[in-house]
């Protein structure tokens, strides 16, 4: 692996090495700059690494036969904002090549979960924050995919919705869904199978929330990253 | 490369649309309210312009009958358009235009009369004329060879000078007959680069770009999906302007209104490449307006929609030639003006499908640079 991506002198992702067990969630956490979004875009064929190699569904990425299996979810937004909520979901439906009913279907289901039913006719411009996200989360999850890139899903989504994301994310490792994602929020990452403690491009420390904590002799995820930086600095 | 997912960009393009109000007035709209403005401003009501008359001409008798086709022709010439002064000398009359104190003069040799009557030389008129604008020119020389050929008729001969002008403008093309493929492929051309061109800077800003490009959506199936949208949008926009053009202007169409659509449509094509290329250049949607004028003026200037190519200084032609909707102007001409069909506008739309071709490549390998 030893993947390396370099933005001109900015060294984003240095020497990596990560491996992401299938059915598991793994948590890559770190401060913002850290390079985590940099990691998930390499990994869905959006960047070409500087050097190294990184493998996804054993295929060395880029490489875009295995995008329909995967369901990316970026930081920004990003969303056709001109589009009604139901016709952005048909859309990325269509693109995924469901037959209709297939698409009409998960549509109404995704609907459901992300508790958007009364705003499915609704222009995506005229949603809140909140509500943008919850449409991102639901247009990564149209097509099934078996293997999911969550960058940040959780930023500007309130406690309750947020506990609800997390329980659908167990909800989908538990059909056997891999789930890859990042976030800089310590306590949620308490719920992931395996955390990665990221920095500078860098892991520092990896294993499960309650190996972390024992290493450190710490009670919270946060004071572990604390512990492991300074560990780092010093060695 | 999957056709159903082309399908789908190009069903999203028309749903985007669909929801925004403004977008599609712009495209329908605009371009009528340019017709307006340049069809009150340049319709060719072309009023009082100063013409001088030098009529040498003695007259004949026929039958004992003295006539003079000149003093008819002169009686024929269009009063409203022609503000008419009678000079003796030929030479004055010249230094008058050359001053610009008149914009013709019309010259009426000694013997025309006895020459057209008994045939013995071809009449001729000398008609002095200043072309610098060929707005004013061109309704000028078509009312003077209109008086003249009425005149001609009525004794039954033909007429003694053609003039030039009037076989490429059509019989009784009016500047409007000639400005409407020109506006046709201008607005196709600037509206289809203007809004992908904000679109595309808009998809890469906000990350849309990044998560199609994430799914199995490949970048030549955006580019063809954009490409039908915009091929079928610019073929909407001109059968719109062109029933208006008919209807309330009065346009004349000669030829074949199919072959016009299939060339608006090719030049929106090349125009959507080219918008998407020159995404690629734009960091933020602001700095997409910065390439506006870079934009509009080559095509305003060089394609010629309101000058024929013809004009443009011979060293800034081979500019012309650089730019598609000079092609597509020229094509849309022919066809509606001189009734032309595909085997006489083959070459323009070979250059045309050879740039939309080049365009769409560059544009697919523009979405394609990753850092
Ligand atoms: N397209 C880019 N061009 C230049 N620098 C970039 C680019 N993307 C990210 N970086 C830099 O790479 C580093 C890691 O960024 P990122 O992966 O976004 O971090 P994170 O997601 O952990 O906040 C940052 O220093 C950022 O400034
Ligand atoms: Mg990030």
């Amino acid at each position: 692996m030893q993947l390396v991506k370099k933005f001109g002198t900015v060294t984003a992702v240095d020497r990596l090495d990560l491996t992401v067990s299938e059915g598991e969630i793994y948590g890559l956490l770190g401060p913002n700059g850290a390079g985590k979004t940099t990691i998930i875009r390499i990994l869905s064929s959006l960047l070409v690494p500087t050097s190294g190699e990184a493998y996804v569904l054993e295929r060395r990425v880029p490489d875009k036969s295995i995008a329909s299996n995967i369901g990316y979810m970026p930081q920004e937004t990003a969303l056709d904002t001109g589009l009604k909520v139901t016709e952005l979901l048909e859309f990325y439906g269509e693109i995924f090549g469901l037959p209709r009913s297939a698409i009409i279907e998960k549509e109404n289901e995704l609907l459901r979960f992300v508790d958007l039913e009364a705003w499915k006719n609704t222009l995506i411009a005229h949603l809140s924050g909140g509500m943008k996200h919850r449409v991102s989360l639901a247009c990564a999850l149209i097509h099934d995919p078996c293997l999911l890139f969550l960058d940040e899903p959780t930023v500007g989504v309130d406690p309750e919705l947020r506990l609800a994301f997390w329980d659908h994310f167990h909800a989908l490792k538990d059909t056997g869904t891999t789930i890859l994602i990042t976030t800089h929020y310590m306590d949620e990452a308490r719920r992931c199978d395996k955390i990665g403690f990221i920095r500078r491009g860098r892991i520092i420390a990896e294993g499960s929330p309650t190996e972390l904590l024992e290493k450190t002799e710490t009670t919270s995820l946060e004071d572990a990253f604390v512990e492991f930086s300074r560990q780092e600095v010093t060695p | 490369m999957k056709i159903y997912r082309c399908l789908a960009v190009t069903k999203r393009v028309f749903r985007d649309l669909k929801n925004d109000r403004r977008t599609p007035a712009l495209m329908f709209l605009a371009p009528l309210f340019a017709m307006f403005v340049f069809g009150v401003a340049f319709s060719g009501d072309v009023k009082d312009v100063p013409v001088i008359v030098v009529n040498a001409d003695e007259g004949s008798t026929a039958q004992g009958v003295w006539i003079s086709l000149s003093e008819e022709i002169i009686s024929q010439l269009d009063r409203q358009m022609l503000d008419i002064t009678t000079l003796k000398s030929a030479d004055e009359a010249r230094n008058d235009v050359e001053h610009g104190r008149a914009l013709a003069a019309i010259v009426f040799p000694e013997h025309f009369t006895q020459e057209v009557i008994t045939a013995s030389f071809p009449g001729e008129i000398q008609v002095i004329i200043d072309r610098s604008n060929p707005n004013v020119a061109n309704p000028v020389l078509k009312s003077i060879t209109a008086a003249m050929t009425g005149t001609m008729q009525e004794i039954g001969q033909e007429a003694p000078i053609t003039i030039h002008e009037d076989s490429i403008f059509g019989k009784n093309a009016s500047f409007m007959d000639y400005f409407f493929p020109g506006i046709l492929s201008f607005v196709a051309y600037l509206l289809t680069i203007l809004l992908t061109l904000i679109t595309f800077v808009g998809e890469r800003v906000s990350g849309t770009l990044d998560r199609l490009l994430a799914t199995p959506l490949r970048e030549s199936e955006i580019v063809t999906g954009y490409a039908l949208a915009f091929g079928l949008l610019g073929t909407l926009q001109s059968a719109f302007l062109l029933t208006v053009g008919v209807l309330v202007f009065k346009v004349t169409v000669v030829g074949n209104v199919a072959v016009a659509f299939v060339v608006i449509a090719l030049l929106a094509v090349v125009s959507q490449s080219l918008g998407i290329l020159l995404s690629g250049l734009a960091k933020r949607e602001v700095q997409a307006i910065q390439f506006f004028p870079f934009v509009v003026l080559p095509a305003f200037l060089l394609s010629g929609i309101f000058w024929p190519i013809e004009a443009i200084p011979s060293w800034l032609r081979p500019a012309s030639y650089m730019i598609p909707p000079t092609y597509a102007v020229d094509a849309c001409r022919d066809v509606m003006l001189r009734g032309w069909g595909l085997e006489k506008i083959w070459i323009d739309i070979v250059a045309l499908v050879g740039f939309a071709s080049l365009f769409l490549m560059i544009a697919v390998l523009s979405l394609r640079r990753r850092d």
